[in-house]
């Protein structure tokens, strides 16, 4: 029987076969994690081909634009690899990563600037559909925005439950909150969210 | 009829889980009917907000922008690392005790020609020393191991006078560890 605690959640192991985010099977991850406590490189980059997808996607939720999110992400997996000797396996690998790319987040926030606007992807092209495409887009980045914008506790609980959907107990272990106050985080954040889009919009 | 749906129950329900109880709440109640629609409109259009895909040479840079950046980081030992020191010492202490007790155990030949008063043999003849010496000056993968900061230098900082005394209390040692 495997280990829950390295047990990865369904709806990673079904994005992990898109670019950037190689499956490994449990066995082959808790390999890695072992390797890694050994101080094996490779071994860790395997875990970052793993995950990185999911980090840079958390981050970018975060940060709103490509070049915060590089560096966050690339921020989280130092940190990761300087912290996984201490990594013990009290909670799944990914619960642990998205704990340390959820406080890179809030403290990059805490420390940088305030949520930057994102620049339009380009200039309306004339192909046929451009124009719904690009109602589309503006709408998603006005979304994008408007979670930028959300408070600290409510954006991460969005982003976690929403995006990477995780169960209310991973977002509270992440968070260090109590699984009612995720309830009421997100939906507070859900409310907040369509406000501020319909504000936008005006 | 119920109590309302709780706020916080309303993510839920809006995603297809929830209680029974709330479930069926929600049908008959309009209020909460149409809380629950709100929450389930403003999950839709959270869904909307898909993060751009970079390019896909982007994951592989970045991978070995990250593997770089761990290769610059300085050296770190391994989790079992902080053991190596520890055994080295323990090593030489049962190396010293076991050679300096085996005149002094009841199984082993005595050694021929020193007198009875004497609680050290002469420098030349101390076997212990030539321990203490092979340690201090010719084992590279215990100084690769300490990394200089461990048993190996330590040993190597000391003057003849100090090794005679490391050796005589090590002696000491292992005769009190007999008795």
């Amino acid at each position: 029987m495997s280990s829950p605690a390295l047990a990865l959640p369904l709806r990673l192991a079904a994005a992990a076969a898109s670019p950037g985010g190689e499956t490994l099977s449990r066995d082959e991850e808790r390999e890695a994690i072992e390797a890694c406590r050994g101080l094996e490189r490779e071994a860790f980059d395997r875990l970052v081909l793993r995950y990185q997808r999911d980090v840079y996607r958390l981050c970018y939720r975060f940060v709103n634009n490509h070049e915060d999110a590089n560096d966050l992400a690339q921020e989280v997996f130092l940190r990761a690899w300087r912290a996984i000797p201490r990594f013990r396996g009290e909670s799944s690998f990914s619960t642990w990563l998205y704990r340390i790319a959820v406080n890179a987040c809030l403290n990059f926030r805490a420390l940088r600037r305030p949520a930057t606007q994102e620049l339009p992807d380009g200039l309306p092209d004339p192909v046929p559909g451009a124009e719904a495409r690009l109602a589309s887009a503006d709408e998603a980045r006005r979304v994008r925005a408007a979670i930028a914008q959300l408070p600290e506790k409510q954006r991460a609980t969005l982003i976690l439950k929403v995006y990477h959907e995780l169960t209310h107990e991973e977002v509270a272990e992440i968070l260090g909150s109590a699984v009612g106050t995720v309830k009421a985080n997100l939906f507070h954040a859900l409310g907040n969210l369509r406000r501020r889009v319909a504000e936008e919009g005006r | 009829m119920t109590r309302h749906v709780p706020d916080e129950s309303l993510p839920d329900l809006a995603e297809g889980g929830g209680s029974e109880a709330d479930r069926a709440h929600a049908g008959a109640c309009g209020p909460c009917a149409s809380r629950l629609a709100e929450v389930r409109a403003a999950l839709d259009l959270a869904r909307r907000a898909d993060v751009p895909e970079p390019s896909p040479l982007y994951w592989d840079a970045m991978r070995r922008s990250v593997g770089r950046r761990i290769g610059e980081e300085p050296r770190r030992r391994p989790g079992w690392a902080w053991l190596a020191p520890l055994a080295a010492a323990a090593a030489l202490v049962a190396v010293v005790v076991l050679t300096s007790g085996r005149a002094h155990a009841p199984w082993a030949t005595p050694v021929p020609g020193l007198p009875a008063w004497s609680a050290l043999p002469d420098a030349e003849d101390d076997p212990s020393l030539a321990v203490l010496e092979g340690f201090a000056a010719g084992d590279d993968d215990l100084a690769a191991l300490d990394e200089g900061d461990g048993v190996g230098p330590f040993l190597a900082s000391l003057s003849d006078e100090d090794y005679r005394a490391l050796a005589e209390s090590l002696r000491g040692a292992g005769k009190g560890g007999e008795s």
